[in-house]
């Protein structure tokens, strides 16, 4: 049923292979049923409340897309011969482009993250304040003006 | 246009996804495990940098086997595959002494020249007794041979240039000539699914590099226009040189270049064009002579022709074919004429007998049997696999045809279900393809008898069953008995 439902898929433009493929159709929909599925998975593992879980899934959401967005440099193959080895993920994504679709939605999705833990925890202390700075920190890491800064010269190149 | 089922997108990513995170893991145990030993290489830089090798140690290594398989028979229909055995997961395959006949459906044997012939052999044979099989010199120095001179007057001729020039290596060709026909303050415009070798000669050129949208007119032309508005990088100054690469097939996509819109765009921009003809020459065309024959474009209208010897004809090297004084030109900058090697006799050989063969001037008709049936078995083939309802891509007449995998589990599957059935398939995953479209390429032969196609029709049939591929409704058999029917009423 859901089988002939079919998508066109456009070689987009994009000669970087490590990001061209966040252009297909279906990544925003595989990114949200992934952390669905992930909360579903805490859910039965710990048996917490509904709020807790939420909340791990946040804090491990920011570990993880902080880790891999803002933090590797470079690309998981040798072809390019290294010419993003400078640029975090999400400074290769759209070609350095700002404010693209795909940029705004991938800055949508912590903020959300965050309004749904911290309301099912009730705003209560201490999950309130670790989904406030996983929230804080993704977003300010997203800005245009972030592109290419590092900060104290953390993760900067020798 | 590559039309994938939605769900079948979402689980492609999410396999992914799954891959990247046991690859992750497995990458923070052996940075534990590997702390404790030591290392004596203090001070040197690591030859890896940390991320570089990731692609290929956790994803490319876990199906090593269905790559880069050794055959012990010349690539004709039929060939010998070599067996072999992995004890540690795929790390290291080690060969075995066992072969496997199968049908190979994976050589670019367009024309059937790949095993011994009847015309070409025995001459190839003679010239390697006469002239060796190496020139060890080269053209400049002492490696012009009478041959290499005959050879580049049989190209130019068969292609409809009045001159051309050959080079010992396919990929040579194109990353040795960019470089002297374009410098700093040119334009190249490439197709976006142009071959690494295109790509590696438009970075080594110095030139600035624009990418239009595959085989788009329209996208082309917006492209030239932008660019020419603008002018070059900083000092916007006009551009020296702009000049537009397309490949004859694309093959990846078994897809043909719309040529005739193209090299109406380039005249009216005045923008030179660079065809890569490596799988179309000698495979399409009525004679055999390429995309410029099948599509009704003069060659008088494209600059410069480049070509492969590897695919159609056999043997190896690359030509290219255009005005005298570009010839001229590259004979005295090209760094590929001037300090490689030239191309080996017995296989210059082999090329012009091969153009003998397809231009009937050998005597016989078998040039023009054997692009018939090449014409003829790429037609059936393909409409055969729609028919069961594969996704195959590529235009009609197109030799080449990928079938769509997508999900990077059903790639090994494919591949070794069908090597157990006795059926040699080439599987192509990331990073030669986009990451969502992984496929199976098949290259149909003039050696294929119409007992091969059936007999490989089956067998990836039941494998296409078993992994799941078939993405499409197939088209039910009876529904053709009644239109039969209804036809003979």
């Amino acid at each position: 049923m859901m089988a002939n439902l079919y998508v066109k898929a456009v070689p987009p433009v994009d000669l970087n292979r490590n990001t061209e493929w966040f252009t297909y159709p279906g990544v925003w929909t595989t990114y949200i049923l992934i952390l669905f599925f992930a909360w579903l998975l805490v859910l039965s593992i710990f048996g917490c409340s509904p709020g807790m879980a939420w909340t791990i899934v946040n804090l491990a959401h920011f570990a993880v897309t902080y880790h891999f967005f803002h933090w590797k440099k470079g690309t998981p193959f040798a072809d390019d011969q290294g010419i993003y080895n400078a640029l975090t993920w999400w400074e290769q994504i759209d070609n350095g482009k700002q404010l693209t679709r795909n940029r705004k939605f991938l800055t949508v999705v912590p903020v959300v993250l965050y309004l749904i833990a911290s309301h099912t925890t009730d705003y209560q202390h201490p999950m309130l304040f670790l989904n406030t700075l996983a929230a804080i920190v993704l977003v300010i890491a997203k800005f245009p003006n972030m592109h290419k800064v590092r900060i104290f010269g953390i993760n900067a190149d020798k | 246009m590559i039309a994938i089922p939605y769900l079948t997108a979402l689980t492609t990513f999410f396999s992914y996804v799954l891959l990247f995170a046991f690859g992750q893991i497995r990458d923070i145990f052996r940075k534990i495990t590997g702390w404790y030993s030591s290392n004596n290489l203090q001070g040197y830089a690591p030859i890896c940098l940390g991320l570089e090798d990731f692609y290929i140690r956790r994803l490319y290594l876990r199906i090593q086997d269905c790559f880069g398989r050794p055959i012990s028979s010349a690539p004709d229909a039929w060939f010998d595959v070599v067996e072999r055995y992995s004890n540690d997961n795929n790390k290291t395959l080690i060969r075995t002494s066992k072969i496997s006949r199968c049908l190979n459906l994976g050589s670019y044997n367009y024309l059937g020249f790949a095993a011994s012939d009847e015309y070409c052999t025995p001459r190839v044979i003679e010239s390697m007794k006469k002239y060796s099989p190496s020139t060890c010199s080269s053209r400049v120095d002492a490696g012009t041979t009478s041959l290499h001179e005959e050879l580049e007057k049989c190209v130019a001729n068969f292609v409809g240039k009045p001159a051309a020039i050959v080079f010992g290596m396919g990929y040579v060709t194109n990353s040795a000539v960019l470089p002297v026909l374009m410098g700093k303050g040119g334009l190249i415009i490439s197709d976006s699914l142009n071959h690494n070798s295109i790509v590696n000669g438009a970075r080594g050129s110095g030139a600035t590099v624009r990418v239009f949208q595959h085989n788009t007119p329209s996208h082309l032309e917006e492209v030239l226009r932008e660019q020419i508005a603008e002018g070059q990088p900083r000092t916007h100054r006009p551009w020296k040189k702009i000049i537009v690469i397309v490949e004859g097939i694309y093959s990846m996509e078994g897809e043909l270049c719309k040529l005739p819109e193209i090299i109406a765009i380039c005249k009216k921009y005045k923008a030179y064009t660079y065809l890569d003809e490596a799988h179309s020459i000698g495979a399409v065309g009525k004679t055999g002579r390429g995309v410029c024959e099948l599509l009704g474009v003069d060659p008088v209208d494209v600059d410069i022709m480049m070509g492969t010897f590897t695919k159609s004809f056999g043997s190896c090297g690359g030509y290219i074919a255009g005005s005298k004084e570009l010839i001229q030109y590259l004979k005295y900058t090209c760094p590929a004429h001037l300090y490689a090697t030239s191309l080996s006799p017995p296989a210059a050989e082999q090329i012009i007998s091969a153009i003998k063969v397809i231009l009937g001037e050998d005597g016989t008709s078998r040039g023009a049997q054997k692009l018939a049936r090449i014409r003829e078995n790429s037609n059936f083939f393909r409409s055969e696999l729609q028919k069961m309802g594969f996704e195959v891509l590529g235009d009609n007449d197109s030799p080449v045809m990928p079938i769509m995998l997508y999900n990077p589990a059903k790639i090994p599957a494919f591949s070794r279900e069908c090597l157990k059935q006795n059926v040699a398939v080439v599987t192509v995953a990331f990073p030669a393809t986009p990451l969502l479209l992984a496929r199976a390429r098949i290259c149909i032969s003039a050696s294929h008898t119409k007992e091969d196609l059936i007999q490989a029709l089956e067998v990836i049939s039941r494998v296409g069953d078993l992994v799941g591929i078939k993405y499409f409704p197939a088209e039910p058999k009876k529904q053709q008995e009644e239109e039969k029917m209804l036809k003979l009423e």
